[in-house]
């Protein structure tokens, strides 16, 4: 999976630049994205490209919120496209994430 | 093309030309039947398709409410006969054909059959849609489309051999693909607790494999063309990655069988009786049909509607038997885990949307499934089971309190070594509705199968007797007899089965008599002539056909029917004595490929057969042929045909019967037990115009509860009938198999007959000899069938259909 990131102030922005993250994906974007995920670390993912995650995506994600949330952090989402918010509510990952529609709304929610 | 009139036949021959090129890409010289089939279907499918887009227009104006009916089987036949035939454009058809040098029948004959289901309960579903439809009424039909439908049954040897139904191989012109529409399916996996942002409990269902279902939709024309609604079939796909990991791991073959494994969901409907429990495929299928269709039906909503406190008022869900039962979990993940509606809300929405048909009695065919395969299969539903069963409990504890018992037994999980969920529970828990498909069997339902929910719910159930649709089973199936009826009363039964009673006025009219003798004569010619076909006997049409046709089942006692048979044969040949008639015994049914007893019982028709048909002291005098491959298509030349209709279940099985009514609307007389909707017809048609005999349920509950049936009581007392039965002993029925037959006299006598043969075998045999003087007495025959046909109306789908729309669906025409 392919990923852009930026930093806005203490932020950091990651842009997920594929449409699908799944089995064929999701390991590699959970070793890609390690190094990003520094303890009381504020991330926001950019989901806006995506068009499909399967479960082992879906666990990528949450396994991203868990590592933050253990050093103190925290993990945000924008941008969430129809059939990739339907996945998230099919299994109520929607209800243990924050998500907004846009990245700066995200980022802006760290301030808050 | 279908908008014209007297240009119809043109159009639809330049239509079919048309598709024949532009569609199959052939010229038309030289196209084969089948071909020609798939050409015309195209062509009618033009006209269905701006009639199914108009009606979505007129029904999207006006927002109504609508139905949607959930069947894990539907049980189609052929479509091309009454499409036209709905559409009014028979005439210009057979015009068409002629036109291109064709006979229509050899065209309309390569029409496969939709095979999608097993006997009743998917025929149901079929005339309900063409109901629906014909009344103006916005209903759908979600169902399943199996690669392969009921298996083809050959006779060999006099044995049933199965051979698979591959009714798609070569594709059907009347389906639509819907990719647009595909939906995705989690299957699997396990759930992980977690809390959400606000420190509640949140459940999350993990490691799910997915099933894409991709559905096809089959336009469904009601009479006269002004409404065209739906049957959506799911097919199941892998997804488009499919198990990318084992792919990407190089290991192209086991990615390529868990491919197959997804599509293996949709390939084969399951015969019936053969469903044992446990099987993880059959759940996955009753799984994905009520997921894809549930989804569905909340994007559908979801497109004019912000909330769902109106989904009630806008969707009614009709489960067709237990089979679609995880409705009630499915809706309430939705609502609850997807839209975030509290539980009460939620469940106050479920409920008022669901209602449920039992099609039942027998406990053995309840479905129950093991706790430990729906936590593998589906985690998260088995969670909202446990929550519903929950708080259904305390209710009822709060109703009969200190009652444990009837906690236990009211549960929708059944406690012990291996823990179950009881499916027709959670349907009744899980509707606001709750009905049996006759008035004997709506009773039995309160009374005996579930009398601790009538107790405690007794406004939640009700009775909706079936019904079948005329207009395929009457108009289409018997040409010549609508042709008389409406020449004579008109044409208004084709929608208003009541009409029909007009007949009564003609049924001393000996003109008309001798026209509705012929018309049942040229109906006789035609299946004896598709009897000479499939099983090389010559059956003489000027014999009493009487025919058993329907599912082959210990209860539905085609056993009776095959030893009365038998009694007769013995005195015919013993004693010299001449019959009242010449009787042609007509057999048709598959028995289930795991079901021994019912394909024996296919054996010793067919033996019987080979012994009674030859012999030459009985010249023809009993003729028995078992024709096989019974089917709608094949139903439809047998019930015209028939005179005598066999319906002698053992009293408090049958649930209605639909055949019952198909074989009364086309004349025939019912020798039926008081069971099911016989009871109904007989209330009808008059107790003088049908034959009733046997046991009712009343007294084989009695004799069950006091085990006062003692079947050799009846032998030793009935000389003829100790020769019956010695001779299933002896090898009289089987020269080349040797003890072939024996068991059956060791069950009639001595296993606990469940179904009571001997017990009401000496009053049917009474009745059948009655049945024969009466038939030689041919006006007062035809004066009865008459009758039959002329009071049978009340058993049109459309009677059943506006009960349900008044009563349980709450949906009106528009």
């Amino acid at each position: 999976m392919e990923m852009a990131t930026e930093k806005t102030g203490d932020v950091t922005v990651v842009v997920l630049l594929g449409e699908q993250l799944d089995a064929g994906n999701a390991k590699d974007f959970k070793r890609d994205i390690a190094a990003l995920l520094e303890p009381r670390g504020k991330v926001v993912f950019d989901l806006a490209r995506l068009q499909f995650v399967d479960s082992s995506g879906l666990g990528a994600i949450l396994s991203c919120l868990r590592q933050l949330n253990a050093g103190g952090g925290d993990l945000k989402l924008c941008g969430m496209s129809k059939p990739v918010r339907a996945l998230f509510e099919l299994v109520r990952m929607h209800k243990i994430f924050d998500i907004y529609g846009t990245q700066e709304e995200a980022v802006r929610a760290f301030g808050q | 093309v279908l908008s014209g009139n007297s240009d119809t036949a043109s159009c639809l021959q330049q239509s079919i030309r048309h598709h024949a090129r532009y569609s199959l890409g052939k010229e038309w010289r030289g196209l084969s039947h089948q071909e020609i089939f798939t050409a015309a279907a195209l062509a009618v499918r033009d006209g269905l398709v701006d009639r199914m887009l108009e009606t979505e227009e007129r029904y999207s104006k006006r927002d109504p409410k609508r139905l949607y009916y959930l069947s894990i089987e539907f049980l189609i036949g052929r479509s091309l006969t009454n499409n036209l035939c709905n559409l009014g454009m028979l005439d210009a058809w057979r015009q068409a054909l002629s036109a291109l040098g064709l006979d229509p029948r050899d065209i309309e004959e390569s029409e496969r059959d939709a095979a999608l289901g097993n006997g009743g309960l998917g025929r149901l579903a079929a005339c309900f849609l063409e109901s629906l439809a014909t009344l103006d009424m916005p209903g759908y039909g979600y169902g399943i489309n199996y690669e392969y439908g009921l298996f083809r049954q050959e006779i060999d040897n006099g044995y049933q051999t199965e051979k698979p139904d591959n009714w798609l191989e070569s594709g059907t012109p009347w389906e639509i693909e819907r990719l647009d529409d595909a939906c995705v399916i989690p299957v699997y996996g396990r759930i992980e607790h977690a809390v959400d942002r606000r420190g509640n409990y949140n459940p999350m269902w993990m490691d799910w494999k997915v099933l894409i279902g991709v559905p096809r939709d089959m336009p469904i024309v009601g009479y006269g063309g002004r409404t065209v609604n739906i049957l959506r079939l799911y097919a199941a796909r892998s997804s488009r990655d499919f198990d990318m990991q084992i792919f990407n791991e190089g290991d192209y073959i086991r990615a390529v069988e868990q491919k197959m494994a997804s599509e293996t969901v949709s390939r084969v409907l399951y015969p019936s009786d053969s469903v044992a429990a446990g099987q993880e495929l059959r759940l996955v299928q009753e799984y994905f049909l009520v997921a894809c269709a549930i989804r569905d039906i909340v994007k559908g909503y979801g497109k004019t509607h912000d909330s769902f406190r109106e989904f009630p008022s806008k969707v009614a869900i009709q489960l067709n038997d237990t089979h679609p039962t995880l409705a009630v979990a499915e809706l309430m993940r939705i609502l609850v885990d997807e839209k975030d509606l509290p539980w009460e809300e939620a469940w106050e929405i479920s409920r008022a949307t669901l209602a449920y048909t039992n099609h039942t009695l027998m406990p053995e065919a309840l479905e129950k499934w093991p706790a430990s395969l729906f936590e593998y299969v589906l985690p998260r539903h088995l969670q909202i089971i446990y929550e519903i069963n929950r708080r259904f409990l305390e209710q009822v504890a709060v109703a009969f309190p200190s009652d444990g018992e009837r906690l236990r037994r009211m549960s929708i999980i059944e406690e012990g070594d291996r823990k179950q969920i009881r499916m027709a529970h959670l349907a009744i828990v899980g509707s606001h509705s709750v009905n049996g498909v006759s008035r004997i069997h709506t009773e039995l339902v309160k009374k005996s199968l579930v009398p601790d929910f009538h107790q405690l719910w007794p406004e939640r159930f009700n009775n909706k007797t079936n019904g079948v649709t005329q207009r395929r089973w009457l108009l289409a199936a018997n040409p010549a007899l609508a042709r008389l009826i409406s020449d004579t009363i008109g044409s208004g039964w084709i929608t208003d089965g009541d009409a029909l009673r007009a007949l009564e006025a003609h049924c001393d009219d000996e003109g008309f008599h001798k026209e509705f003798r012929a018309v049942k004569r040229s109906n006789k010619e035609r299946l004896a002539a598709v009897i000479k076909d499939t099983t090389r006997q010559t059956v003489d049409p000027d014999s009493l056909f009487d025919v058993q046709a329907k599912r082959i089942h210990g209860y539905k006692r085609q056993l009776l029917n095959v030893v009365r048979i038998i009694h007769e044969y013995f005195r015919l040949r013993d004693n010299a004595e001449q019959p009242a008639v010449a009787r042609t015994c007509i057999f048709a049914g598959k028995a289930a490929p795991g079901y021994w007893m019912a394909k024996q019982i296919i054996k010793l028709i067919n033996s019987v057969g080979r012994v009674v048909n030859t012999d030459p002291i009985i010249k023809g005098r009993i003729k028995v042929v078992f024709i096989p491959d019974y089917r709608v298509t094949l139903a439809e030349t047998i019930v015209p045909a028939a005179d005598l209709s066999e319906q002698v279940s053992t009293a408090g099985t049958e649930a209605s019967g639909t055949g019952n009514m198909k074989f009364a609307m086309n004349g025939a007389l019912t020798i039926g037990t008081l069971d099911g909707a016989n009871i109904e017809i007989r209330d009808d048609v008059g107790a003088e115009n049908v034959f009733i005999f046997g046991l009712t349920t009343e007294e084989i509950q009695q004799m069950r509860a006091q085990g006062s049936y003692r079947p050799r009581e009846y032998y030793d007392r009935d000389p003829y009938l100790k020769q019956v039965i010695d001779s299933l002993d002896s090898d009289v029925f089987s020269p080349q198999e040797p003890g072939l037959f024996g068991w059956i006299s060791g069950m009639l006598l001595d296993s606990g007959d469940e179904h009571f043969h001997l017990a009401d075998l000496p009053a049917y045999i009474a009745m059948q000899e009655r049945a024969a003087a009466e038939f030689r007495t041919t006006a007062i025959w035809t004066r009865k069938a008459i009758l039959n046909v002329a009071r049978i109306g009340r058993f049109s789908s459309d009677r059943t259909i506006r009960q349900y729309a008044r009563e349980v669906w709450n949906i009106e025409s528009v």
